[in-house]
Protein backbone atom coordinates (compact mmCIF):
# COMPACT_ATOMS: atom_id res chain seq x y z
CA UNK A 1 0.00 0.00 0.00
CA UNK A 2 1.02 3.72 -0.82
CA UNK A 3 3.02 5.01 2.18
CA UNK A 4 0.67 7.89 2.64
CA UNK A 5 -2.76 5.34 2.30
CA UNK A 6 -0.84 3.53 5.19
CA UNK A 7 -0.56 6.67 7.29
CA UNK A 8 -4.43 7.43 6.57
CA UNK A 9 -5.24 3.58 7.90
CA UNK A 10 -2.94 4.05 10.72
CA UNK A 11 -4.87 7.39 12.03
CA UNK A 12 -8.29 6.20 11.32
CA UNK A 13 -7.65 3.11 12.75
CA UNK A 14 -6.46 4.49 15.81
CA UNK A 15 -8.60 8.02 15.97
CA UNK A 16 -5.69 10.03 15.14
CA UNK A 17 -8.19 12.95 13.76
CA UNK A 18 -4.92 15.90 12.93
CA UNK A 19 -2.14 17.30 13.74
CA UNK A 20 -3.37 19.15 16.69
CA UNK A 21 -5.20 16.43 18.89
CA UNK A 22 -3.40 14.83 21.79
CA UNK A 23 -5.11 11.62 21.25
CA UNK A 24 -3.28 8.65 21.01
CA UNK A 25 -0.55 9.76 22.62
CA UNK A 26 2.18 7.60 20.88
CA UNK A 27 1.53 9.93 17.70
CA UNK A 28 0.92 13.40 19.79
CA UNK A 29 2.58 15.74 17.58
CA UNK A 30 2.20 13.61 14.48
CA UNK A 31 0.31 14.70 11.33
CA UNK A 32 -3.25 13.41 11.46
CA UNK A 33 -6.33 11.76 9.02
CA UNK A 34 -6.81 15.20 8.28
CA UNK A 35 -3.05 16.47 7.19
CA UNK A 36 -2.26 12.96 5.44
CA UNK A 37 -5.91 12.83 3.41
CA UNK A 38 -5.04 16.40 2.34
CA UNK A 39 -1.30 15.49 1.49
CA UNK A 40 -2.53 12.67 -0.69
CA UNK A 41 -4.57 14.02 -2.85
CA UNK A 42 -1.94 16.54 -3.73
CA UNK A 43 0.52 13.81 -4.45
CA UNK A 44 -1.69 12.70 -6.96
CA UNK A 45 -3.56 9.96 -4.92
CA UNK A 46 -6.88 9.46 -6.20
CA UNK A 47 -10.16 10.13 -4.25
CA UNK A 48 -11.40 6.69 -4.61
CA UNK A 49 -8.14 4.86 -3.69
CA UNK A 50 -8.02 7.17 -0.50
CA UNK A 51 -11.77 5.74 0.36
CA UNK A 52 -11.23 2.11 -1.28
CA UNK A 53 -7.98 1.66 0.50
CA UNK A 54 -7.61 4.00 3.05
CA UNK A 55 -10.85 4.71 4.89
CA UNK A 56 -13.22 1.63 4.06
CA UNK A 57 -10.39 -0.79 5.35
CA UNK A 58 -9.56 0.99 8.35
CA UNK A 59 -13.62 1.28 9.50
CA UNK A 60 -14.01 -2.26 8.85
CA UNK A 61 -11.04 -3.04 10.77
CA UNK A 62 -12.39 -0.86 13.87
CA UNK A 63 -15.31 -2.16 13.49
CA UNK A 64 -14.27 -5.81 13.86
CA UNK A 65 -12.39 -4.90 16.64
CA UNK A 66 -15.77 -3.15 18.44
CA UNK A 67 -17.54 -6.47 17.92
CA UNK A 68 -14.09 -8.62 19.13
CA UNK A 69 -14.53 -6.23 22.43
CA UNK A 70 -11.26 -5.00 21.64
CA UNK A 71 -12.02 -1.46 21.94
CA UNK A 72 -14.72 -0.11 23.14
CA UNK A 73 -17.24 3.05 22.20
CA UNK A 74 -14.85 6.21 23.05
CA UNK A 75 -12.28 4.42 20.59
CA UNK A 76 -14.70 3.60 17.91
CA UNK A 77 -16.04 7.29 18.36
CA UNK A 78 -12.62 9.31 17.73
CA UNK A 79 -11.90 6.63 14.66
CA UNK A 80 -15.15 8.06 13.36
CA UNK A 81 -13.90 11.63 13.84
CA UNK A 82 -10.88 10.95 12.15
CA UNK A 83 -12.52 9.30 9.31
CA UNK A 84 -14.72 12.12 8.99
CA UNK A 85 -11.63 14.63 9.08
CA UNK A 86 -10.56 12.74 5.96
CA UNK A 87 -14.07 12.75 4.40
CA UNK A 88 -14.31 16.58 4.25
CA UNK A 89 -11.76 16.55 1.74
CA UNK A 90 -13.34 14.46 -0.34
CA UNK A 91 -16.87 15.80 -0.25
CA UNK A 92 -16.12 17.66 -3.42
CA UNK A 93 -15.58 14.15 -5.03
CA UNK A 94 -18.63 13.05 -3.91
CA UNK A 95 -20.64 15.51 -5.22
CA UNK A 96 -19.39 15.82 -8.62
CA UNK A 97 -19.45 11.78 -8.75
CA UNK A 98 -15.92 11.14 -9.07
CA UNK A 99 -16.38 8.96 -6.14
CA UNK A 100 -19.48 6.87 -5.79
CA UNK A 101 -20.35 5.69 -2.81
CA UNK A 102 -22.40 2.05 -1.86
CA UNK A 103 -25.24 3.50 -1.90
CA UNK A 104 -27.64 5.90 0.77
CA UNK A 105 -28.88 5.58 4.23
CA UNK A 106 -31.49 7.16 5.39
CA UNK A 107 -31.02 7.41 9.44
CA UNK A 108 -33.20 8.74 12.64
CA UNK A 109 -34.10 7.73 16.02
CA UNK A 110 -37.87 6.82 15.76
CA UNK A 111 -40.37 10.09 16.93
CA UNK A 112 -40.42 9.90 20.61
CA UNK A 113 -37.17 9.25 21.10
CA UNK A 114 -34.42 11.25 22.22
CA UNK A 115 -32.08 9.19 22.49
CA UNK A 116 -28.87 9.24 19.87
CA UNK A 117 -25.28 7.33 21.39
CA UNK A 118 -26.50 4.29 19.34
CA UNK A 119 -28.08 5.91 16.18
CA UNK A 120 -24.76 8.41 15.71
CA UNK A 121 -22.13 4.99 16.30
CA UNK A 122 -23.86 3.92 13.63
CA UNK A 123 -24.44 6.46 11.31
CA UNK A 124 -20.46 7.15 11.21
CA UNK A 125 -19.85 3.92 10.86
CA UNK A 126 -22.05 2.66 7.90
CA UNK A 127 -20.59 6.54 6.68
CA UNK A 128 -17.24 5.14 6.90
CA UNK A 129 -18.08 1.95 5.04
CA UNK A 130 -18.68 3.99 2.27
CA UNK A 131 -22.36 5.06 2.37
CA UNK A 132 -23.75 8.52 1.88
CA UNK A 133 -25.87 9.28 5.20
CA UNK A 134 -28.85 11.98 5.86
CA UNK A 135 -29.05 11.77 9.53
CA UNK A 136 -32.60 13.11 10.53
CA UNK A 137 -31.77 13.22 13.81
CA UNK A 138 -33.52 12.01 16.94
CA UNK A 139 -37.95 11.98 17.35
CA UNK A 140 -37.93 11.63 13.90
CA UNK A 141 -41.38 11.60 12.78
CA UNK A 142 -43.57 9.39 10.07
CA UNK A 143 -43.90 11.96 7.34
CA UNK A 144 -39.89 13.31 7.67
CA UNK A 145 -38.89 9.36 6.66
CA UNK A 146 -41.03 9.05 3.41
CA UNK A 147 -40.48 12.98 2.74
CA UNK A 148 -36.47 12.35 2.80
CA UNK A 149 -37.57 9.10 1.19
CA UNK A 150 -39.46 11.18 -1.57
CA UNK A 151 -35.99 12.80 -1.83
CA UNK A 152 -33.75 9.75 -2.18
CA UNK A 153 -36.28 6.83 -3.31
CA UNK A 154 -33.24 4.29 -3.59
CA UNK A 155 -31.91 4.95 -0.44
CA UNK A 156 -32.32 2.42 2.47
CA UNK A 157 -33.63 3.48 5.87
CA UNK A 158 -32.79 2.82 9.50
CA UNK A 159 -34.50 3.09 12.42
CA UNK A 160 -33.21 3.50 16.10
CA UNK A 161 -34.76 3.50 18.97
CA UNK A 162 -34.04 3.05 22.94
CA UNK A 163 -37.06 2.77 24.87
CA UNK A 164 -39.57 0.01 24.77
CA UNK A 165 -42.35 2.14 25.05
CA UNK A 166 -41.24 3.85 21.98
CA UNK A 167 -39.66 0.81 19.95
CA UNK A 168 -43.38 0.54 18.93
CA UNK A 169 -43.57 3.25 16.93
CA UNK A 170 -40.99 1.61 14.54
CA UNK A 171 -44.24 -0.08 12.81
CA UNK A 172 -46.26 2.81 11.50
CA UNK A 173 -43.20 4.44 9.87
CA UNK A 174 -42.29 1.11 8.26
CA UNK A 175 -46.20 0.56 7.59
CA UNK A 176 -45.70 4.00 5.74
CA UNK A 177 -42.20 3.80 4.43
CA UNK A 178 -43.68 0.38 2.52
CA UNK A 179 -47.11 1.91 1.50
CA UNK A 180 -45.00 4.56 -0.38
CA UNK A 181 -42.82 2.52 -1.60
CA UNK A 182 -42.54 -1.45 -1.36
CA UNK A 183 -39.05 -2.26 -2.44
CA UNK A 184 -37.40 0.00 0.28
CA UNK A 185 -35.26 -1.71 2.72
CA UNK A 186 -35.83 -0.89 6.31
CA UNK A 187 -33.18 -1.91 9.02
CA UNK A 188 -33.94 -1.18 12.56
CA UNK A 189 -31.90 -1.35 15.61
CA UNK A 190 -31.10 -0.39 19.28
CA UNK A 191 -31.06 -1.91 22.69
CA UNK A 192 -34.27 -3.20 23.68
CA UNK A 193 -34.55 -5.00 19.95
CA UNK A 194 -34.50 -8.35 19.12
CA UNK A 195 -34.38 -9.69 15.40
CA UNK A 196 -37.86 -11.54 16.42
CA UNK A 197 -39.25 -8.04 17.15
CA UNK A 198 -37.65 -6.67 14.04
CA UNK A 199 -39.27 -9.15 12.05
CA UNK A 200 -42.37 -8.56 13.63
CA UNK A 201 -42.99 -5.19 12.78
CA UNK A 202 -41.76 -5.50 9.53
CA UNK A 203 -38.49 -4.71 9.12
CA UNK A 204 -36.24 -5.74 6.88
CA UNK A 205 -33.00 -6.39 8.65
CA UNK A 206 -32.01 -5.83 12.12
CA UNK A 207 -28.38 -3.99 13.20
CA UNK A 208 -27.46 -6.22 16.54
CA UNK A 209 -24.14 -3.78 16.12
CA UNK A 210 -22.64 -1.25 13.72
CA UNK A 211 -20.57 -3.85 11.99
CA UNK A 212 -23.66 -6.08 11.71
CA UNK A 213 -25.87 -3.30 10.07
CA UNK A 214 -22.83 -2.63 7.76
CA UNK A 215 -22.92 -5.96 7.06
CA UNK A 216 -26.72 -6.10 6.12
CA UNK A 217 -26.45 -2.90 4.07
CA UNK A 218 -23.33 -4.30 1.90
CA UNK A 219 -25.14 -7.55 1.27
CA UNK A 220 -28.22 -5.70 0.36
CA UNK A 221 -26.16 -3.84 -2.60
CA UNK A 222 -24.39 -6.54 -3.57
CA UNK B 1 -40.54 5.36 67.59
CA UNK B 2 -37.71 8.28 66.83
CA UNK B 3 -34.16 8.79 68.27
CA UNK B 4 -33.27 12.60 67.93
CA UNK B 5 -35.01 13.88 64.84
CA UNK B 6 -34.43 10.47 62.84
CA UNK B 7 -37.36 8.09 62.20
CA UNK B 8 -36.21 4.73 62.36
CA UNK B 9 -38.45 1.96 60.59
CA UNK B 10 -38.84 -1.24 62.36
CA UNK B 11 -36.05 -3.08 59.95
CA UNK B 12 -33.61 -1.05 61.16
CA UNK B 13 -34.54 -0.99 65.08
CA UNK B 14 -34.12 -4.68 64.35
CA UNK B 15 -30.56 -4.44 63.59
CA UNK B 16 -30.90 -5.72 60.23
CA UNK B 17 -28.46 -6.09 57.58
CA UNK B 18 -29.57 -6.46 54.53
CA UNK B 19 -26.12 -7.84 52.64
CA UNK B 20 -25.86 -10.29 55.78
CA UNK B 21 -29.73 -11.57 55.64
CA UNK B 22 -29.12 -12.13 51.66
CA UNK B 23 -25.49 -13.82 52.58
CA UNK B 24 -27.08 -15.97 54.78
CA UNK B 25 -30.33 -16.87 53.46
CA UNK B 26 -31.39 -20.45 53.06
CA UNK B 27 -33.57 -19.69 50.05
CA UNK B 28 -32.86 -17.81 46.78
CA UNK B 29 -34.36 -14.75 47.34
CA UNK B 30 -35.39 -12.46 44.32
CA UNK B 31 -35.29 -8.40 43.72
CA UNK B 32 -36.91 -7.62 40.87
CA UNK B 33 -36.02 -3.64 40.04
CA UNK B 34 -39.62 -2.58 39.41
CA UNK B 35 -42.08 0.06 40.12
CA UNK B 36 -44.07 0.66 36.81
CA UNK B 37 -46.15 -2.09 37.91
CA UNK B 38 -47.04 -0.45 40.82
CA UNK B 39 -48.05 2.98 39.37
CA UNK B 40 -49.62 1.21 36.70
CA UNK B 41 -51.66 -0.65 38.97
CA UNK B 42 -52.03 2.49 40.86
CA UNK B 43 -54.24 3.63 37.89
CA UNK B 44 -51.42 6.79 37.46
CA UNK B 45 -49.18 7.69 34.75
CA UNK B 46 -45.42 8.10 34.86
CA UNK B 47 -45.17 11.19 34.76
CA UNK B 48 -47.54 11.42 38.46
CA UNK B 49 -45.02 9.07 39.74
CA UNK B 50 -42.00 10.80 38.97
CA UNK B 51 -42.92 14.28 40.27
CA UNK B 52 -45.13 13.29 43.59
CA UNK B 53 -43.25 11.69 46.54
CA UNK B 54 -46.44 10.60 47.77
CA UNK B 55 -47.07 8.67 44.61
CA UNK B 56 -43.71 7.17 44.04
CA UNK B 57 -43.94 6.26 47.68
CA UNK B 58 -47.74 4.15 47.13
CA UNK B 59 -45.97 2.22 43.70
CA UNK B 60 -43.58 0.94 45.74
CA UNK B 61 -45.80 -0.09 48.52
CA UNK B 62 -48.22 -1.67 46.44
CA UNK B 63 -45.80 -4.11 44.92
CA UNK B 64 -43.70 -5.19 48.03
CA UNK B 65 -47.23 -5.77 49.70
CA UNK B 66 -48.45 -8.08 46.42
CA UNK B 67 -45.55 -9.29 45.88
CA UNK B 68 -42.78 -12.20 47.39
CA UNK B 69 -39.92 -9.32 46.67
CA UNK B 70 -37.14 -9.75 49.25
CA UNK B 71 -36.81 -5.33 49.04
CA UNK B 72 -38.86 -2.55 47.55
CA UNK B 73 -37.35 -0.58 44.75
CA UNK B 74 -37.36 2.98 44.01
CA UNK B 75 -38.07 4.49 40.53
CA UNK B 76 -35.13 4.21 38.32
CA UNK B 77 -35.26 7.84 36.87
CA UNK B 78 -31.71 8.78 35.52
CA UNK B 79 -32.72 12.45 34.68
CA UNK B 80 -33.72 13.56 38.34
CA UNK B 81 -30.25 14.26 39.21
CA UNK B 82 -29.25 15.98 36.23
CA UNK B 83 -32.13 18.02 36.41
CA UNK B 84 -31.12 19.75 39.84
CA UNK B 85 -28.02 20.45 38.42
CA UNK B 86 -30.62 22.73 35.49
CA UNK B 87 -30.38 20.14 32.81
CA UNK B 88 -33.88 20.50 30.78
CA UNK B 89 -36.21 17.27 30.75
CA UNK B 90 -38.55 16.24 28.53
CA UNK B 91 -40.90 14.53 30.32
CA UNK B 92 -44.10 12.10 28.91
CA UNK B 93 -47.14 10.88 30.58
CA UNK B 94 -45.92 7.16 30.07
CA UNK B 95 -42.55 7.11 29.63
CA UNK B 96 -39.68 8.14 32.17
CA UNK B 97 -38.04 11.60 31.52
CA UNK B 98 -35.26 12.25 29.54
CA UNK B 99 -32.61 14.89 28.96
CA UNK B 100 -32.61 17.40 26.36
CA UNK B 101 -29.38 18.98 25.24
CA UNK B 102 -26.44 19.71 26.75
CA UNK B 103 -25.35 21.49 30.16
CA UNK B 104 -21.61 22.07 29.94
CA UNK B 105 -19.46 21.50 27.08
CA UNK B 106 -15.77 22.71 27.54
CA UNK B 107 -13.77 23.78 30.72
CA UNK B 108 -15.22 27.39 31.59
CA UNK B 109 -18.78 26.02 31.83
CA UNK B 110 -17.74 23.10 33.91
CA UNK B 111 -15.80 24.80 36.45
CA UNK B 112 -19.07 27.60 36.34
CA UNK B 113 -21.41 24.90 37.03
CA UNK B 114 -22.62 24.78 40.51
CA UNK B 115 -23.09 21.57 42.79
CA UNK B 116 -26.86 22.01 43.24
CA UNK B 117 -28.28 21.57 46.75
CA UNK B 118 -30.73 18.99 47.84
CA UNK B 119 -33.91 21.38 47.32
CA UNK B 120 -33.11 21.20 43.44
CA UNK B 121 -35.21 20.04 40.52
CA UNK B 122 -37.43 16.31 41.75
CA UNK B 123 -34.95 16.05 44.75
CA UNK B 124 -37.34 16.74 47.32
CA UNK B 125 -40.36 14.84 46.22
CA UNK B 126 -37.20 11.66 45.34
CA UNK B 127 -36.36 12.42 49.00
CA UNK B 128 -40.09 12.20 50.29
CA UNK B 129 -40.97 8.92 48.45
CA UNK B 130 -37.89 7.09 49.85
CA UNK B 131 -38.86 8.25 53.82
CA UNK B 132 -42.57 7.35 53.57
CA UNK B 133 -41.27 3.83 52.01
CA UNK B 134 -38.76 3.20 54.47
CA UNK B 135 -41.71 4.65 57.67
CA UNK B 136 -44.22 2.95 55.80
CA UNK B 137 -43.17 -0.19 55.14
CA UNK B 138 -42.63 -2.28 57.68
CA UNK B 139 -41.89 -5.72 57.04
CA UNK B 140 -39.34 -5.52 54.09
CA UNK B 141 -36.18 -3.15 53.47
CA UNK B 142 -36.79 -0.24 50.98
CA UNK B 143 -33.75 0.03 48.06
CA UNK B 144 -33.06 3.87 47.52
CA UNK B 145 -32.28 4.58 43.53
CA UNK B 146 -29.62 7.51 42.11
CA UNK B 147 -27.50 7.68 39.08
CA UNK B 148 -23.78 6.72 39.20
CA UNK B 149 -21.19 9.66 38.59
CA UNK B 150 -20.19 9.02 34.93
CA UNK B 151 -23.69 8.35 33.92
CA UNK B 152 -24.77 11.83 35.31
CA UNK B 153 -21.38 13.47 33.97
CA UNK B 154 -22.70 12.10 30.84
CA UNK B 155 -26.14 13.69 30.95
CA UNK B 156 -24.87 17.07 31.21
CA UNK B 157 -21.94 16.85 28.96
CA UNK B 158 -23.69 14.59 25.93
CA UNK B 159 -23.42 10.91 26.62
CA UNK B 160 -21.43 10.96 22.85
CA UNK B 161 -19.07 13.37 23.32
CA UNK B 162 -18.11 12.31 27.16
CA UNK B 163 -17.11 9.78 25.66
CA UNK B 164 -14.55 11.18 23.20
CA UNK B 165 -13.84 13.71 25.60
CA UNK B 166 -12.46 11.50 28.60
CA UNK B 167 -9.69 10.96 25.92
CA UNK B 168 -8.88 14.72 24.44
CA UNK B 169 -9.64 16.75 27.23
CA UNK B 170 -9.40 14.26 30.17
CA UNK B 171 -8.76 17.10 33.42
CA UNK B 172 -12.29 18.92 32.09
CA UNK B 173 -14.54 15.40 32.78
CA UNK B 174 -12.34 15.09 36.18
CA UNK B 175 -13.50 18.47 37.02
CA UNK B 176 -16.88 17.68 36.18
CA UNK B 177 -17.08 13.85 37.55
CA UNK B 178 -15.81 15.34 40.73
CA UNK B 179 -18.64 17.72 40.96
CA UNK B 180 -21.08 15.04 40.21
CA UNK B 181 -19.88 12.81 42.81
CA UNK B 182 -20.15 15.73 45.22
CA UNK B 183 -23.62 15.90 44.41
CA UNK B 184 -24.47 12.29 44.90
CA UNK B 185 -22.27 11.72 47.92
CA UNK B 186 -24.57 14.43 49.64
CA UNK B 187 -27.58 13.13 48.10
CA UNK B 188 -26.65 9.56 48.91
CA UNK B 189 -26.10 10.49 52.33
CA UNK B 190 -30.04 12.14 52.35
CA UNK B 191 -31.56 8.66 50.92
CA UNK B 192 -29.46 7.17 53.57
CA UNK B 193 -30.97 9.65 56.78
CA UNK B 194 -34.38 8.66 55.06
CA UNK B 195 -33.61 4.60 56.80
CA UNK B 196 -33.98 3.05 53.65
CA UNK B 197 -31.68 -0.28 53.31
CA UNK B 198 -29.49 0.81 50.68
CA UNK B 199 -29.25 3.08 47.50
CA UNK B 200 -28.94 1.00 43.90
CA UNK B 201 -26.57 3.20 41.83
CA UNK B 202 -26.97 3.54 38.22
CA UNK B 203 -24.26 3.32 36.33
CA UNK B 204 -24.88 1.82 32.70
CA UNK B 205 -22.62 4.71 30.39
CA UNK B 206 -19.31 2.99 32.52
CA UNK B 207 -20.53 -0.77 30.66
CA UNK B 208 -19.56 1.60 27.15
CA UNK B 209 -16.03 1.53 28.67
CA UNK B 210 -12.96 -0.59 28.47
CA UNK B 211 -12.24 -1.95 32.30
CA UNK B 212 -9.44 0.91 32.36
CA UNK B 213 -11.43 3.37 31.12
CA UNK B 214 -14.28 2.11 34.14
CA UNK B 215 -11.97 2.19 36.70
CA UNK B 216 -10.40 6.09 35.93
CA UNK B 217 -13.92 7.54 35.18
CA UNK B 218 -16.69 5.54 37.37
CA UNK B 219 -14.76 3.32 39.70
CA UNK B 220 -12.39 5.96 41.32
CA UNK B 221 -16.00 8.03 41.80
CA UNK B 222 -18.22 5.44 42.86
CA UNK B 223 -15.79 4.56 45.34
CA UNK B 224 -15.41 7.70 46.87
CA UNK B 225 -19.67 7.57 47.54
CA UNK B 226 -19.32 4.07 49.04
CA UNK B 227 -16.97 5.58 51.00
CA UNK B 228 -18.54 7.72 51.96
CA UNK B 229 -22.45 6.12 52.57
CA UNK B 230 -21.75 2.08 52.72
CA UNK B 231 -21.75 0.72 56.40
CA UNK B 232 -23.68 -1.95 58.34
CA UNK B 233 -27.29 -0.58 57.78
CA UNK B 234 -26.70 0.84 54.29
CA UNK B 235 -25.62 -1.10 51.21
CA UNK B 236 -24.60 0.52 47.92
CA UNK B 237 -25.95 -1.66 44.69
CA UNK B 238 -23.67 -0.92 41.79
CA UNK B 239 -25.91 -1.36 38.92
CA UNK B 240 -24.20 -1.52 35.33
CA UNK B 241 -26.28 -3.26 32.97
CA UNK B 242 -24.20 -1.32 29.82
CA UNK B 243 -21.09 -4.07 30.83
CA UNK B 244 -20.96 -7.34 28.57
CA UNK B 245 -17.58 -8.75 30.86
CA UNK B 246 -15.14 -6.25 30.44
CA UNK B 247 -15.74 -4.34 33.26
CA UNK B 248 -16.28 -6.96 35.87
CA UNK B 249 -12.65 -5.88 37.44
CA UNK B 250 -13.77 -2.54 37.63
CA UNK B 251 -17.08 -3.09 39.02
CA UNK B 252 -15.85 -5.18 41.81
CA UNK B 253 -13.01 -2.64 42.73
CA UNK B 254 -15.64 0.26 43.59
CA UNK B 255 -15.96 -1.64 47.25
CA UNK B 256 -19.47 -1.96 46.89
CA UNK B 257 -21.54 -4.77 48.66
CA UNK B 258 -23.68 -5.45 46.05
CA UNK B 259 -23.15 -5.86 42.00
CA UNK B 260 -26.11 -5.29 39.78
CA UNK B 261 -26.22 -6.80 36.27
CA UNK B 262 -27.74 -6.64 32.86
CA UNK B 263 -28.88 -9.10 30.53
CA UNK B 264 -25.82 -8.71 28.38
CA UNK B 265 -23.79 -10.34 30.50
CA UNK B 266 -23.06 -14.24 31.51
CA UNK B 267 -23.87 -14.80 34.94
CA UNK B 268 -22.11 -17.91 34.83
CA UNK B 269 -18.97 -15.94 34.70
CA UNK B 270 -19.74 -13.08 36.67
CA UNK B 271 -20.90 -15.46 39.69
CA UNK B 272 -17.31 -16.96 39.54
CA UNK B 273 -15.36 -14.34 39.23
CA UNK B 274 -16.95 -12.44 42.08
CA UNK B 275 -15.84 -12.99 45.75
CA UNK B 276 -18.29 -14.34 47.68
CA UNK B 277 -18.84 -11.89 50.23
CA UNK B 278 -20.06 -9.68 47.72
CA UNK B 279 -23.76 -10.15 46.82
CA UNK B 280 -24.30 -10.56 43.53
CA UNK B 281 -27.78 -9.67 41.47
CA UNK B 282 -29.47 -9.89 38.19
CA UNK B 283 -30.08 -10.19 35.02
CA UNK B 284 -33.14 -11.82 33.27
CA UNK B 285 -34.02 -9.72 30.27
CA UNK B 286 -36.54 -6.92 31.38
CA UNK B 287 -37.72 -6.30 27.79
CA UNK B 288 -37.21 -9.97 25.71
CA UNK B 289 -38.67 -11.65 28.76
CA UNK B 290 -40.44 -9.44 31.07
CA UNK B 291 -42.11 -7.43 28.50
CA UNK B 292 -42.59 -9.64 25.47
CA UNK B 293 -42.17 -13.13 26.32
CA UNK B 294 -44.94 -15.01 27.23
CA UNK B 295 -45.07 -16.70 30.66
CA UNK B 296 -43.95 -19.88 29.99
CA UNK B 297 -40.73 -18.49 28.42
CA UNK B 298 -40.59 -16.36 31.62
CA UNK B 299 -40.90 -19.51 33.85
CA UNK B 300 -38.29 -21.41 31.40
CA UNK B 301 -35.46 -18.45 31.71
CA UNK B 302 -36.18 -18.11 35.55
CA UNK B 303 -35.32 -21.31 36.34
CA UNK B 304 -32.24 -21.27 33.78
CA UNK B 305 -30.71 -18.80 36.09
CA UNK B 306 -32.06 -20.57 39.14
CA UNK B 307 -29.95 -23.28 38.26
CA UNK B 308 -27.33 -21.65 36.58
CA UNK B 309 -26.75 -19.87 39.77
CA UNK B 310 -27.38 -23.06 42.59
CA UNK B 311 -24.88 -22.76 45.23
CA UNK B 312 -24.22 -19.40 44.84
CA UNK B 313 -25.27 -18.00 48.62
CA UNK B 314 -24.38 -14.64 47.28
CA UNK B 315 -26.85 -14.19 44.42
CA UNK B 316 -30.06 -12.48 44.46
CA UNK B 317 -31.96 -13.41 41.32
CA UNK B 318 -33.37 -10.17 39.45
CA UNK B 319 -34.20 -8.21 36.55
CA UNK B 320 -31.41 -7.10 34.34
CA UNK B 321 -32.62 -3.69 34.67
CA UNK B 322 -35.86 -1.76 35.54
CA UNK B 323 -38.88 -3.18 34.34
CA UNK B 324 -40.42 -1.30 31.93
CA UNK B 325 -44.32 0.47 31.46
CA UNK B 326 -46.77 -2.11 30.92
CA UNK B 327 -44.98 -5.46 31.60
CA UNK B 328 -48.25 -7.89 32.28
CA UNK B 329 -49.00 -8.99 35.82
CA UNK B 330 -49.47 -12.76 34.47
CA UNK B 331 -45.16 -12.64 33.78
CA UNK B 332 -44.25 -11.21 36.81
CA UNK B 333 -46.62 -14.07 38.71
CA UNK B 334 -44.95 -16.34 36.41
CA UNK B 335 -41.43 -15.36 37.56
CA UNK B 336 -42.18 -15.30 40.90
CA UNK B 337 -43.99 -18.35 41.07
CA UNK B 338 -41.06 -20.21 39.61
CA UNK B 339 -38.66 -18.62 42.43
CA UNK B 340 -41.39 -19.94 44.88
CA UNK B 341 -41.26 -23.68 43.40
CA UNK B 342 -37.32 -23.60 43.42
CA UNK B 343 -37.56 -22.90 46.81
CA UNK B 344 -39.63 -25.17 47.47
CA UNK B 345 -38.01 -28.24 46.30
Amino acid sequence: MNPILEKIFECVEFGKINLAANFPPQMKGQPGADEYTKEALDSGITPSDIMNEALIPAMNKVGQKFTENKIFVPQMLLSAKAMNAAMEHLKPFFKSGEVKRKGTFILGTVFGDLHDIGKNLVGMMVEGAGWEVIDLGIDVKTEKFVETLQQHPNAIVGISALLTTTMVNMEPVIKAIKEMSPATKVIVGGAPLSQEFASSIGADGYGKDPQASIQWLDSVVA
Amino acid sequence: MTFGCKILHPYKLLEMNFIKEILESEKRLAIPIMTHPGIEALGKIVKEAVCSGEIHYEAIKYLVDKYDTFAGTAIMDLTVEAEAFGTKINMPDEEVPSVIGRLVSDLESVEALAVPNLSAGRIPEYIKANKLAAENIKNKPILSGCIGPYSLAGRLYDMSEIMVAIYIDPDTINILLQKCTDFLISYCKALKQTGTAGVIMAEPAAGLLSNEDCMEYSTKYVKQIVDAVQDETFAVILHNCGNTGQCNDAMIQSGANALHFGNKIDMAEVLRVCPENIVVSGNLDPVGIFKQADKEEVAKATNELLNISKGYKNFVISSGCDLPPHVSTENIDAFFDTVKAFNNQ
